[in-house]
């Protein structure tokens, strides 16, 4: 009986020990976590990972606000794209500074960055993961290719990875060109490189895109590869050495000739259509035609602490009343230089007693100035020092708060491309030698001009300088900026100085290699496949 | 749940033995008494010679045990020296004689149990007697400043707090650096769930009998990939059988807060503004005078209380106890409050062969959390304020002629709702945020040893266990809170968690001795399991402008959290001891994780170990040594404890309602493909240890040297990847190694013993050297507060983990720092991120523990202390500090009194990140002062100790912050450890 005892007990105990081999394969049991199985299953829920590609460019993580970050090692609300772009776009020019002291951050305007800079390292893994994200998502969708929906899909997905290389290219030249999934350290390339594949794809997408406005809104159709197509041809000489501008002319009349059209629509009636863009119902105020890329964001349901929230709470402070912003209060950040302001000289239409504008005949011309100083004495910790820039707010057409009434988070959409700097893109090429038509060129400045209230132009007035300033009037803040300035030499050079540039009150030119940022330490520590940017 | 199936069936094989008692038996009783004091012994250990099966004496010395005829009885007693007697009749008394050496005393090792004499790897053992004195709350404080190289430093002032548990410096960079805790042969879960303080407060720590620290790698390897950073094995008091007998124990204890951060006084932070600040900010100064903090800490009191009861019900040994705590902390609203059961059962059956323990622990902790915000806030809050203010409409309180107060609040313009990013009022914090979470938890296990019948010296034994916590908690916030979001309308945090750890081991020991030689093996297998399963919700009502709730502002989410981990493993031991003078011990363990890839998931681990007992050799006979022991051991162990679970799965993680994207008028949640690596493998530490144990003047010196070298190697860290080749910039890799190496001393003495009086000494000293020596990437930790994203600790090869990264302050000719002179480090002209340099670490490189126990006639008197050598700290609070921080924002904000010294203009990356903040906390700490009395045969057999105790009592150092001792190095927001004085009583009934 014993003996039976011990013999039942041994091999349940021996059974239990063979059983429990098996549990070593586990598999996720997290009702939030998936295998690739799940996601790419059908059509439907392949478009929740493409929702994913167009999020990495306007949240931070899987958590609203902040929450399982999609970039480590820096504070998740500056992770996000658009946050960054201002930062290493806007910031580092004559249309901005900043007052925080974040570690890093002051480098940008002082252009004092160097290659363990938090932000552009940051944006280096941002644009990047999206190039990871996208070619996962390429090659998954493939399964489903014969969907014509799906096809859709792997299209925006390239136009997605199109646009991330467009920017790493601008802003770093020199990254590895890395189109497929893989665990193999990539090998550096190179703008040339770089440069013929964004136009190959783009080219190649056109196809596969819907047609213009007819994709649902806040996804990319056809216009969008041919605005992207026209910013890089714009740009080719000062990336390439080659000078496309006859091809920036093609693509910038593709799209000004398609569906989309600016915004004309005055909804809050203060004489300017210019504002609309950026408010929190510019998603059906009539600013959505014209935007082609486009960012969408909701108080609720999109939350972040970057993208129109930064927009809207960063440079809000000193007297400014939150409840004009349709948010609880302001972040005491960003204002602006003296050299932004400039430009709207030719429309000032009050002094004030120290004989600084006050108040301006152009509705772009948006400058918060009470109880703030023109001209810059200190940067850091005030907020008072720079006029405010008071574009973008979170209140619709009638001032209404958006969805978030805790003042939180804005709703207000940002365009990444709109058609307004289509039109100045046609200007430019066109009076760079691409050919088209300089009576077009100025009445397509003069429409721009007449919706935000601003006086119209004459041929005589149209040269490359006023195209520039134009452009600093018309998108100053959107993420173009520092493209620019460096497109027309202005960059880093003494041709123009602004307040603080290269950390000097006057301003003071700075070395020829920060018309490019450092590929970031710690990628080069990894990846020895990679040679720095020249000069850092 | 197959395994619970399976469960059932094996509880059930267990079950029908019971019937299967055998009745052939004669009873003998008799009393054990001291031979020197002719004193009953109480609890003297008396087993059945070749058999499992025993019992104890009562507190009278009288034991009384059922046995075969013609068998041996083993008597042992902690402190005396063993006896084997032959059973001749119903009567045997038996005296003890005392051993000085005691070298017979059994210690618990992993999966067994050996003599000291025999021991080959390196071991604490700390009993009862020896524990530290006073209202100990957590188990991990009773061995505080005991044990040479281990540092347990409390996470705080708070009551309840955990502590952290390093065993000869850290081993692991981001993975778990605690040791195994093993409760009665349970290894138990690695962290806490929501809501806990301390993972170990499940034990009362008046049950505890013992605690063994397993230091070396030829000790703890037996248990595998979970001892990586050493074992500590905890054991209980256990049922003896005989009479019953109860201990009562009870003490209230008093915390007093004593250490304040050193902010501008009001009159100081006047003076501040009035000179440097713009009209504005002057006219922002109030009329108060407010001590913030004193408005936050107070004093505070606590009661604990335990009864148990030991003997033997219907013939089996138990011992029940059921306790009781409850205790405020010194920050408002602090409470912890515990009860505790444990019940342990060891009938025998089947003559004695089978043996069965059945231990069951359950607890229940109610914390309420005072809001740590409000630590911060206190330092920060314009100390011209008043709490409450008749315009703020944040309510508070009516006064008794009905006027409607306040919590004072830095208002908006329209006076509705606090500036944003103001600080705020820390009254209010504590007064209105409810937070409190109830954690329950279940310990049991039992445990069969069988006594092969027909093959003699051959025991089979199979554990089963369960470690179940389940806790729920809530944080609940009113609408009257000070805050900026409009329309707040009250917000709630519901989680609950629950972790269960399944344990199975089956191992079977076979003893033998052949003349001379001896040899004891064990070979088994273990199963654990451990699965968690957390839930939360977050409720923020929102209210839209005409005071009706908004659906859609208002945040109504869930979240749910589960994930599971298998460890599988087997394992072997031989000891073989020649002559009683020549020991060896070689181990291994395989072990399987279910977090690592197929192909790797298997680590093997072996150990192999050899001991001399140099006083039995004959040419040692009248060397006057006790005990000379020389011990060598080198063995390996894995980690992956505190590695996340599926890394190398491709796994998609949805996001959650409030991250979603909106294609058209739909809003979609996202799929993430997650950060992979398939290539994850163990990380591998080897510790080489070279011992001496010795013990003279009849053991009245004795002590042990330990010098080691562990290297850690495949270190699992958190690495940037080339982020074109992943999902994400960082993934855990196996990327680094590293080194400690040390040594250590520990004397224990008894300078005086007299008939009344004895004074006995213990004092140990460890030097540990840290460093990593190999690591590609450098990797920036030790985040901390000021501006965002900043860290100030660095981890690189050649250094010291968690080494400070810093400026290098320049200092004008009175020793003032000059702010923003710093050393050019590269002499490149500028400076910048390339001029920091690695200086110090929060790790010290000499620790000390001191006790001393001094006793007569009835008295007792014991002081326990320790000192820390080397250690640096960063200054967080003092760092932030900055002339233009009391300006920012439209409000006025204090500061830390070290600006007074700098005179810091700017809060700038470079000043918060200067050497000035690093400061040397090196300390010696006075932790315990007990004076006792008891009172012998008080009422019948009853005996009373009353004692005082005063914990804390003294720290000096020349940090200049808070605490000199926070883990991690960095000052910031500590909750300050209180300085307690306790009563309490001793009662034997």
């Amino acid at each position: 009986m014993k003996r039976k005892l011990f013999l039942l007990v041994g091999c349940a105990t021996f059974a239990l020990i063979g059983a429990c081999h098996d549990e070593l394969d586990q598999v996720p049991i997290d009702p939030d976590l998936f295998t690739e199985v799940d996601v790419y299953k059908d059509a439907t829920q392949a478009k929740s990972a493409l929702a994913k590609v167009y999020a990495s460019l306007v949240l931070t993580g899987q958590n609203g606000p902040a929450g399982q970050a999609d970039i480590s090692g820096i504070d998740e609300g500056f992770s996000q794209f658009s946050r960054m772009l201002f930062n290493l776009n806007e910031l580092t020019t004559d249309h901005c500074v900043v007052g925080w002291g974040d570690p890093g951050l002051p480098n940008l305007h002082e252009m004092s960055w160097g290659s363990a800079n938090d932000f552009t390292t940051a944006m280096y893994f941002r644009l990047s993961q999206v190039v990871s994200f996208s070619n996962s998502f390429i090659s998954n969708a493939q399964t489903f290719a014969s969907d014509a929906e799906v096809s859709s899909y792997i299209a925006e997905a390239r136009f997605l990875r199109a646009y991330a290389y467009y920017n790493l290219m601008d802003l770093f030249a020199n990254v590895p060109l890395v189109t497929e999934i893989t665990t193999d350290l990539p090998e550096q390339s190179n703008r040339d490189a770089i440069f013929a594949f964004v136009e190959d794809e783009l080219l190649e997408i056109q196809e596969q895109l819907k047609t213009p406005l007819s994709n649902e809104y806040g996804r990319v159709d056809q216009a969008a590869a041919w605005a992207l197509l026209s910013r890089l041809y714009l740009n080719a000489e000062s990336f390439t050495g080659a000078n496309r501008y006859a091809d920036a002319v093609t693509y910038s009349e593709k799209v000004i000739n398609s569906a989309y059209s600016l915004n004309t629509a005055d909804g809050n009636g203060n004489g300017s259509a210019y504002d609309e863009l950026f408010l929190a119902d510019n998603n059906q105020n009539g600013a959505q035609n014209e935007f082609i890329f486009v960012l969408n964001y909701d108080g609720i349901k999109s939350q972040t602490y970057g993208g129109t929230t930064f927009l809207v709470h960063a440079p809000l402070g000193g007297s400014m009343n939150p409840s004009e912003f349709g948010v609880n209060g302001g972040w005491s950040g960003y204002r602006t230089t003296s050299g932004l302001v400039q430009k709207f000289d030719y429309a000032i239409t009050q002094n004030d007693n120290g004989g600084y504008p006050i108040a301006w005949n152009d509705g772009r011309a948006q400058f918060y100035t009470d109880g703030q100083n023109y001209e810059i004495q200190k940067i850091a910790n005030t907020f008072e020092d720079g006029y405010a820039l008071a574009k973008f707010r979170n209140v619709d057409v009638n001032g209404n708060q958006g969805s978030d009434t805790a003042g939180n988070f804005a709703d207000t959409d940002l365009a990444l491309i709109r058609l307004a700097e289509i039109y100045l893109n046609y200007a430019e090429a066109s009076l760079r030698g691409g050919g088209g038509n300089a009576g077009t060129a100025v009445s397509l400045i003069n429409e721009l001009r007449n919706r935000a209230g601003a006086t119209a132009i004459s041929a005589g007035d149209l040269d490359l300088q006023f195209i520039l300033d134009e452009r600093s009037r018309e998108l100053h803040w959107e993420g173009l900026r520092r493209t620019d300035l460096v497109r027309y030499g202005q960059f880093t050079t003494s041709t123009y100085l602004w307040p603080f540039k290269g950390g000097a009150s006057n301003g003071k030119a700075v070395e020829s290699y920060r018309n490019l940022f450092p590929l970031p330490d710690n990628v080069l520590l990894i990846n020895t496949n990679l040679t720095q940017n020249p000069g850092y | 749940m197959i395994f619970m199936k399976k469960h059932a069936q094996l509880w059930v094989l267990f079950f029908l033995f019971i019937p299967v008692l055998s009745f052939a038996q004669i009873r003998v009783n008799g009393t054990v008494t001291s031979k020197d004091s002719g004193e009953p012994l109480p609890g003297v250990s008396i087993v059945v010679v070749g058999t499992v099966a025993g019992t104890s004496t009562d507190f009278d010395g009288v034991y009384s045990i059922e046995v075969e005829e013609n068998t041996e009885l083993q008597f042992s007693y902690v402190g005396f020296k063993t006896v084997t007697v032959p059973v001749s009749g119903s009567r045997l008394d038996v005296a003890l004689e005392e051993d000085a050496a005691a070298l017979d005393e059994v210690v618990i090792i992993g999966y067994g149990s050996v003599r000291k004499e025999d021991l080959t790897g390196t071991l604490d053992l700390v009993t009862s007697k020896d524990f530290n004195k006073g209202p100990v709350v957590s188990p991990q404080q009773l061995i505080q400043g005991k044990i040479a190289g281990v540092s347990i430093v409390t996470g705080g002032g708070a009551p309840g707090e955990g502590s952290n548990f390093l065993i000869r410096g850290i081993g692991s960079l981001n993975l778990n650096s605690n040791p195994l805790f093993v409760v009665d042969g349970v290894p138990l879960n690695d962290g806490g769930v929501g809501g806990t303080r301390n993972p170990l407060n499940l034990i009362n720590p008046n049950d505890i009998e013992a605690i063994s620290v397993l230091k070396d790698a030829s000790a703890t390897s037996i248990y595998g990939s979970r001892a990586a950073n050493g074992v500590v094995l905890i054991t209980t008091k256990k049922g003896k059988g005989g009479e019953f007998r109860y201990n009562f124990r009870s003490s209230a204890s008093v915390y007093e807060p004593v250490n304040f951060i050193d902010v501008l006084t009001p009159t100081e932070f006047r003076n501040v503004v009035n000179t440097f600040g713009a009209a504005d900010d002057i006219a922002r100064l109030g009329q108060e005078n407010t001590n913030w903090q004193d408005q936050i800490y107070s004093r505070a009191v606590g009661m604990d209380n335990t009864i148990s009861a030991t003997g033997a019900l219907a013939g089996i040994p138990m011992r029940a106890s059921m306790g009781t705590t409850n205790q405020d902390g010194v920050l408002n609203g602090d409470n912890f409050k515990r009860i505790t059961g444990a019940l342990n059962l060891t009938p025998s059956l089947l003559k004695n062969k089978l043996k069965l323990e059945l231990n069951s622990r359950v607890s229940r902790t109610d914390n309420t959390f005072a809001d740590r915000g409000a630590i911060w806030s206190a330092n920060a809050f314009d100390p011209t304020q008043p709490i409450y203010d008749i315009n703020s409409p944040f309510y508070a309180y009516t006064n008794s002629d009905g006027v409607d107060y306040g919590y004072y609040t830095y208002l908006n313009a329209n006076g509705d709702y606090q500036l944003n990013l103001a600080p705020t009022n820390p009254v209010a914090l504590l007064d209105l945020i409810d937070d409190q979470a109830r954690i329950n938890r279940f310990v049991g296990n039992i445990k069969a040893d069988y006594a092969l019948p027909w093959v003699s010296g051959l025991t089979l034994t199979v554990n089963a266990a369960l470690d179940l916590s389940k806790s729920t908690g809530a944080r609940i916030t009113p609408n009257n809170i000070p805050t900026s979001s409009t329309g707040f309308d009250g917000s709630r945090s519901d989680y609950s968690n629950k972790a269960t750890n399944r344990v199975f081991d089956a191992y079977a020991n076979y003893k033998k001795e052949l003349g001379k030689h001896r040899l004891d093996v064990t070979a088994g297998y273990a199963y654990q399991d451990f699965e968690f399963d957390n839930n939360s919700t977050n409720v923020v009502r929102i209210l839209s402008g005409d005071g009706i709730l908004d659906e859609d502002a208002s945040i109504n989410q869930s979240f749910i959290d589960k994930s599971k981990n298998v460890l599988l493993s087997y394992f072997g031991r031989m000891n073989y001891d020649f002559d009683g003078k020549y020991l060896f011990t070689a181990t291994l363990r395989a072990d399987a994780s279910s977090k690592l890839n197929p192909n790797d998931r298997w680590g093997y681990f072996p150990s192999a170990a050899f001991a001399w007992n140099l006083h039995n050799e004959a040419f040692m006979e009248n060397s006057g040594f006790n005990e000379l022991k020389l011990r060598l051991g080198y063995g390996e162990v894995g980690n992956v404890n505190g590695l996340g679970d599926y890394n190398f799965l491709t796994r998609y993680v949805v996001s959650t309602t409030t991250a979603q994207y909106q294609f058209g008028d739909t809003f979609y949640r996202t799929f993430r493909p997650e950060p992979i690596n398939e290539n994850l493998k163990w990380e591998v530490g080897n510790t080489l240890n070279l011992g001496l144990d010795f013990s003279v003047l009849d053991a009245r010196l004795s002590g042990t040297v330990n010098g080691y070298i562990r290297k850690t190697e495949n270190l699992i860290a958190t690495t940037v990847v080339d982020p074109f080749t992943n999902f994400g910039n960082t993934i855990s890799a196996n990327i680094g190694d590293m080194e400690n190496k040390g040594m250590e001393f520990e004397l224990n003495a008894v300078p005086v013993r007299t008939k009344d009086f004895e004074w006995s000494v213990n004092y140990n000293v460890a030097v540990n050297d840290n460093k990593i020596t190999r690591l590609p990437d450098t990797q920036d930790v030790g985040g901390i507060s000021g501006g965002v994203g900043n860290t100030v600790q660095r981890h690189q090869v050649g250094a010291e983990p968690f080494s400070f990264l810093v400026y290098k302050q320049v200092y004008d000719r009175w020793g003032n720092p000059i702010e923003g002179a710093y050393a050019d480090i590269n002499d490149d002209g500028k400076i910048n991120s390339s001029d920091r340099y690695l200086y110090k670490s929060p790790y010290a490189d000499v620790i000390m523990g001191f006790s001393t126990n001094f006793s007569y006639k009835n008295w007792d008197l014991s002081a326990v202390s320790r000192a820390s050598i080397g250690n640096y700290m960063y200054n967080n609070v003092a760092s932030t500090t900055a002339l233009t921080s009391v300006f920012q924002n439209d409000i006025l904000r204090n500061i830390h009194a070290d600006y007074l010294r700098t005179g810091f203009n700017s809060f700038t990356e470079t000043n918060l990140l200067s050497d000035h903040f690093i400061q040397n906390a090196s300390f010696f700490r006075l932790d315990n002062v007990t004076l006792g009395y008891k009172f012998e045969k008080l009422v019948g057999k009853s005996d009373l100790r009353l004692y005082a105790s005063g914990m804390n009592l003294l720290v000096i150092t020349k940090y200049d912050g808070l605490d000199p001792e926070i883990t991690g190095g960095i000052d910031n927001n500590f909750y300050p450890r209180p300085r307690t004085v306790v009563l309490g009583l001793d009662l034997n009934f």
